[in-house]
């Protein structure tokens, strides 16, 4: 159960300071599947960002069962995302030295999982393992972050527009996969998308607006990736 | 366009080392100038004479060479470093049309450090020369003379220097902008990666090796600036066995401030050129330690290879300058210093470790998020 409370966060300093967010409260309990809606610009990001440990908040809390990670130190947040976070960036972040296959196994082997070359087969890359990020288009970018945040069998999995550079077909996939893992392992999905209809598929559903949360709405039913719209 | 005076400043380093190359040759050349401008020199002081200058000539043809060395080396490096960074704003003016030479000679501004370096070095050898000289004749032996300038060394120590350095880096950019539009855009180190084999091992125990191949530049300068650093501590403490104690001094500050300019700069460098990597693996979870070990602790050899290449390096260059400059000249015969091969191999793990653990504070404290967004 993740429980965030009024979390502000500011950029810059002088005139250039700029409110990002701006007392945000969510929780999400777990197995959830929560899916975050807002114009570019809104603060998704940086949200996800603090929510994951990544980056502290200016004034709030965020609670994991109770305990509060922005009081957190250093390496006790390096352990508690070793146990327990996921991401998928907007921007990859893959190393760009390492092959697919070594790219997956450095989440896997956190984890101690020996079967990520499941992972890379669902996400449709067996046949890419051995090449490097330079040698992949966007895409297949994207899915090689993918394989790797899922490898790593996170209890809180946060998605930065994880389908944004992948076509409707291979989108619908892995999104399928993401919510069957969901499902089957109890993992909270956390993620942050411009794609309306993927909100349809998610249990609960944000809006984001310059930095407040304008609505939480709880779906009555849920869609599978194959039934929402594109 | 994308170069200014700004980046020139970066170049810091290899105007702290031509300002010391400046330093010396200037302060023993001109001595040497105004000491053979003498008509007459009377007999006793002959053997101080001579001794004189050969010993300048000595100092200011190994500093000389050495230091220009180290700063061709270091600006190769440098801009090597600088195209590979800003190879995204490259790529994109060579993308819109704009010529290989028109982007390139921009890069003559780098001249500029080496200027700056010069220029200081210079003056404050001629603020220091009457020191100098009183100390040089001491006992009187020599006639008094004048500290006299010399138009001519201004032209070879700040002029061609500056002209040189300016024309190698804009030739380098000319031949590094070589490399397709493509590759300019594309992060650096995904172009040259061949499809080598990787065995397959755990993620940690490939990560050292993967780590050093792709940046083979950084295995260069780790090395090499542990053959610096030997070889300058070592040189300047044999010193005191062979010259008199003010010039041993002076070569022993030079050397010092070198020898950790070029450590620091290369771990810099290095530690620069991982974060990234690092900061990603932290963000899953690995603990600092872990990263750093596989990571930085994979250059750790090198530095002790380029340390030992140094100490011998060292040996046969004093070897040889003592054999051609002091031929006709009484001094002790040099013998391989091991009391300072001792104190430079302490000072060089101390500092080594130091600057590392040093560096792993700093990193742990900043946002992984700027990390990664650099
Ligand atoms: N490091 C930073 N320094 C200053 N401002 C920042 C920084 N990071 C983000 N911002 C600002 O914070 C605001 C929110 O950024 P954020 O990345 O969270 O937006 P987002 O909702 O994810 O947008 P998008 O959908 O385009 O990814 C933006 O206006 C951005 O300019
Ligand atoms: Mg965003």
């Amino acid at each position: 159960m993740i429980a965030a409370k009024g979390i502000c966060k500011f950029y810059g300093s002088g005139e250039n300071r700029q409110e990002v967010l701006k007392g945000v409260d969510l929780n999400v309990s777990d197995g959830e599947f929560v899916v975050i809606l807002g114009v570019s610009g809104s603060g998704k990001s940086t949200l996800l960002n603090i929510l994951s440990g990544l980056e502290r908040a200016d004034s709030g809390s965020v609670q994991y069962d109770g305990t509060d990670i922005l009081r957190l130190s250093d390496s006790e947040l390096t352990k508690f995302r070793k146990a327990q976070v996921g991401f998928i960036f907007q921007q990859y972040y893959l190393l760009p030295h390492l092959s697919v296959e070594k790219n997956v196994r450095m989440g896997a082997d956190l984890a101690g999982n020996r079967n990520y070359a499941d992972v890379i087969e669902a996400v449709g890359l067996a046949d890419k393992r051995k090449k490097y990020p330079g040698e992949l288009s966007g895409g297949e970018q994207q899915r090689v972050a993918i394989a790797r945040a899922l490898a790593k069998q996170p209890k809180v999995l946060f998605c930065d527009e994880p389908t944004g550079a992948l076509d409707e077909g291979t989108g619908r996939q892995i999104l399928d996969y993401i919510s069957k893992l969901q499902k089957s392992s109890g993992i909270s999905v956390i993620m942050v998308t411009h794609n309306q209809n993927i909100a349809d598929m998610a249990d609960s559903v944000v809006r984001l607006n310059s930095g407040t949360v304008l609505e939480v709405r709880e779906n009555g039913k849920q869609k599978s990736a194959y039934e929402i719209g594109w | 366009m994308v170069i200014g005076i700004k980046d020139a400043l970066k170049f810091i380093g290899i105007s702290i080392v031509v300002c010391c190359a400046a330093f010396v040759c200037t302060l023993f050349l001109n001595y040497n100038l105004d000491l053979k401008s003498f008509g007459n020199i009377p007999d006793a002081a002959i053997p101080l004479y001579n001794a004189q200058l050969s010993m300048g000539k000595a100092i200011a043809a190994i500093s000389g060479c050495g230091l220009a060395l180290t700063s061709v080396v270091l600006l190769v490096f440098y801009l090597k470093n600088y195209i590979n960074a800003h190879g995204k704003q490259l790529g994109i003016l060579k993308a819109m049309g704009y010529s290989r030479f028109s982007v390139a000679k921009h890069f003559w501004i780098f001249g500029l450090s080496v200027f700056l370096g010069a220029a200081i070095g210079f003056l404050a050898a001629y603020l220091y020369m009457p020191t100098f000289y009183r100390v040089q004749n001491a006992d009187g032996l020599l006639p008094e003379f004048a500290v006299r300038f010399h138009f001519e060394l201004l032209l070879y120590l700040i002029v061609l220097p500056t002209l040189a350095f300016a024309c190698l880096a804009v030739l380098y950019a000319i031949w590094k902008l070589k490399a397709p539009v493509l590759n300019l855009l594309r992060e650096n180190c995904t172009k040259t990666i061949k499809a080598h084999k990787e065995r397959d091992e755990s993620f940690l125990k490939g990560l050292g090796s993967a780590t050093l191949k792709s940046k083979k530049l950084l295995i260069f300068l780790i090395a090499f600036s542990a053959f610096c650093f030997s070889s300058m501590v070592q040189m300047s403490l044999s010193m005191f066995d062979l010259a008199s104690e003010t010039f041993a001094w002076m070569i022993l500050m030079i050397g010092l401030i070198l020898a950790f300019m070029t450590l620091l700069m290369s771990l810099s460098s290095v530690v620069k050129g991982n974060a990234k990597t690092i900061a990603i693996m932290r963000i899953f979870g690995y603990e600092y330690s872990v990263c750093s070990n596989r990571i930085l602790g994979a250059y750790r050899p090198f530095s002790y290879v380029g340390f030992v290449v140094g100490t011998l390096y060292q040996f046969a260059l004093l070897k040889i300058m003592l054999g051609v400059f002091f031929a006709d000249v009484d001094i002790p015969v040099y013998t391989f210093d091991w009391k300072a091969l001792a104190v430079a191999l302490f000072a060089f793990v101390a500092v080594y470790e130091l600057v590392l653990f040093l560096y792993a504070q700093r990193i742990k404290k900043l946002p992984l998020k700027s990390v990664m967004e650099e």
